[in-house]
């Protein structure tokens, strides 16, 4: 049963039109924000997002051939709890530039142009549209949570990036009449699936995705495939493993089982709606579609998974990153959905829901062809108003947040529609300044003026001091809350007040560290940088104890 | 069905959804049943759990009538 091909009449041709483009325009206004933004990131030299001054050590570590994953009872404290390749992809740099961030956060953001890029790619692939297709694109640049961790010297964007690279290759991989073709492709799907999980280990998801999608499709290539698949990827864990001696499962795998908080998860699903319900909607449709009256395609799977993945939001340490996947699937599902609404592209074979729902529209063709033909392109624009965000101060972002009414509600010189809603929604996206560089060189030269060694809960002070970067914090603290970590050694230091200083912001060190802290160290003074108040500890004896 | 040219049907993928649906909806109810140690009864997220087990059942059942079609 297929739904009546009719014209619409023109001028509804030139108003859907028209709503496109303008829907185009407030994407290209938002990358162009997007842009600012991560220039102004690439320039910066200290942390900016917590944590991402560990993952520079992660490189730094790598590129002198040291794995990262270290015992944290013995001097300096250090380990990491993510997988290697995208530190590794960054090492190459330290051999080039010496230890610094903008190469990360370069990575971080030219990964998030590649992932557009392929977004785009798969709804011009699933839907012939163009327009739709570059605007599918941008809009995915456009999420608010894409935008504020897009260039950040963080491994997440990047596994994304492989992700969507994955599942765009493997989408059409069963149709390749040319065995050898196909199976080079489908080598090519896997590989970047392996790739994805090896940056980080929240792509299972994509990976269970794109296994069912393989499975539905032909049972017995799904289980070869992922039977190879399980074998290199239980290789490499095993490898990496034993060249550890044990220490990678325990700070990765292990460590990584962290408190739940279900208030934060909720909040976040809300706010997922809240930012992207206007594409989620066409999405779901689209899903609907394919599973009564098409093939499933391994779209609709993906989304399926990385939604459900959405639900490990409410991890300590997890946050609003864990939708991007989801957004990435949303934008192509959306995207396509909406190109074949404007190209009448839908067809509904016969089967018990048709003969229910078709017969009585299908009088009414013509007129619901004209209303897609308008109400779909609001799609992007509705979208566009619900993720506004922009710097509300310097040259034409000023005059526009002026325009637009629009107060900072974020450090002082940013507005984000989603800002401080929801617990694990990361309040970052604003501008740093001038000021926050010198605040920063401030600290390094506290630094620089004691000999003893000093504890930073951030790496780039240490780092720019030429420091010894001692502890990773946040990943003491998931050991600690599984009972990994003892840290006698470390408070030992503590309480013997060989540090010559602290300096501690978000104060994430375990509860024991913290207490050792606070009875041997007083609080000297605070230094605002970024938004966050640093503070600076001294010892509280004049005489270190004996 | 391990041919190179099979592919599952609406109605196979049907009948593995809604049997999938039923043991995890049997499975999250165990966790109380097996563990008599809990307390609160069934929490928020065996709730949602169950609610999606019933989904996924639900709509495995109504995959089964469009037959041999190609899932």
């Amino acid at each position: 049963m297929t739904m009546q091909r009719v014209s619409s009449p023109i001028f509804a041709k030139h108003i859907s039109r028209i709503l496109l483009v303008i829907g185009l325009l407030m994407m290209l206004g938002y990358f162009v924000v997007y842009v600012v933004y991560a220039a102004n990131l690439i320039r910066f030299p200290f942390d900016y997002d917590q944590g991402e001054g560990f993952e520079l050590v992660d490189t730094i570590m790598f590129s002198k051939g040291q794995w990262p994953y270290q015992d944290t009872e013995t001097y300096p404290f250090y380990s990491s709890n993510y997988p290697p390749l995208f530190h590794v992809i960054a090492a190459p740099f330290v051999w080039l530039f010496g230890p610094a961030y903008w190469y990360g956060r370069l990575l971080g953001f030219l990964g998030t142009l590649v992932s557009a890029a392929a977004i785009a790619y798969a709804v011009y692939r699933g839907g012939r549209h163009r327009l739709v297709a570059v605007i599918a694109g941008l809009a995915f640049l456009a999420s608010n949570t894409v935008y504020h961790i897009g260039p950040l010297f963080r491994q997440h964007m990047t596994m994304v990036m492989f992700e969507i690279l994955a599942i765009v290759v493997l989408a059409h991989v069963n149709e390749i009449a040319d065995k050898d073709k196909r199976r080079k492709q489908l080598i090519l799907g896997l590989a970047l699936l392996l790739a994805a999980g090896f940056t980080k280990q929240l792509a299972y998801a994509t990976a269970l995705a794109a296994f069912a999608f393989l499975f539905i499709r032909n049972p017995r290539r799904a289980i070869i495939s992922g039977a190879i698949f399980g074998a290199v990827g239980v290789a490499l864990i095993v490898w990496i493993v034993v060249a550890t001696d044990g220490q990678w499962w325990t700070q990765t795998i292990a460590a990584n089982v962290n408190p739940y908080n279900a208030q934060q998860t909720i909040g976040l699903y809300r706010l997922f709606w809240r930012l992207h319900g206007f594409l989620i909607v066409p999405a779901v449709l689209l899903v609907l579609y394919e599973f009564y009256f098409d093939r499933l395609s391994i779209y609709s799977l993906w989304f399926i998974a990385a939604i459900a993945n959405g639900t490990l939001s409410g991890k300590w340490g997890a946050g609003d990153s864990y939708f991007a996947t989801a957004i990435a699937a949303t934008m192509i599902l959306s995207g396509i959905f909406i190109s074949r609404t404007l190209n009448r592209q839908w067809h509904f074979p016969e089967n018990y829901l048709s003969r229910i729902f078709v017969p009585p529209l299908q009088r009414y063709a013509p007129q619901l062809a004209t209303l897609a033909l308008l109400i779909v392109p609001f799609a992007y624009i509705g979208y566009g108003r619900a993720v506004l965000h922009l710097p509300t101060t310097g040259p034409v972002f000023e005059q526009v947040a002026d325009f637009l009414d629009i107060e900072p509600n974020a450090q002082g010189n940013f507005y984000d529609s989603a800002g401080r809603l929801v617990g694990g929604y990361a309040d970052i996206g604003h501008l740093t300044t001038r000021e926050d560089i010198e605040a920063g060189e401030a600290i390094v030269a506290l630094m620089n003026a004691t000999d003893a060694a000093v504890l930073s809960e951030e790496a780039a002070f240490s780092l720019r001091a030429g420091r010894d970067v001692i502890t990773n914090p946040t990943q003491l603290l998931n050991l600690a809350n599984n009972d990994l970590f003892e840290g006698d050694a470390l408070i030992d230091m503590i309480e013997r007040q060989e540090f010559g200083l602290i300096v501690m912001r978000a104060q994430f060190y375990p509860p024991a560290v913290l207490e050792a802290i606070g009875q041997a160290y007083q609080h000297d003074q605070f230094i605002h940088m970024n938004g966050f108040d640093y503070i600076i500890m001294r010892p509280i004896l004049d005489e270190p104890l004996p | 069905m391990f041919s190179e040219d099979f592919t599952l049907s609406k109605r196979q993928l049907g009948f593995l959804l809604f049997t999938a649906g039923m043991l995890g909806f049997v499975a999250i109810l165990s966790i109380d049943l097996l563990d008599s140690g809990r307390e609160g009864g069934i929490g928020p997220a065996q709730r949602i759990g169950l609610f999606i087990t019933v989904l996924t059942a639900f709509a495995g059942l109504t995959l089964i009538p469009l037959g041999d079609k190609p899932a």
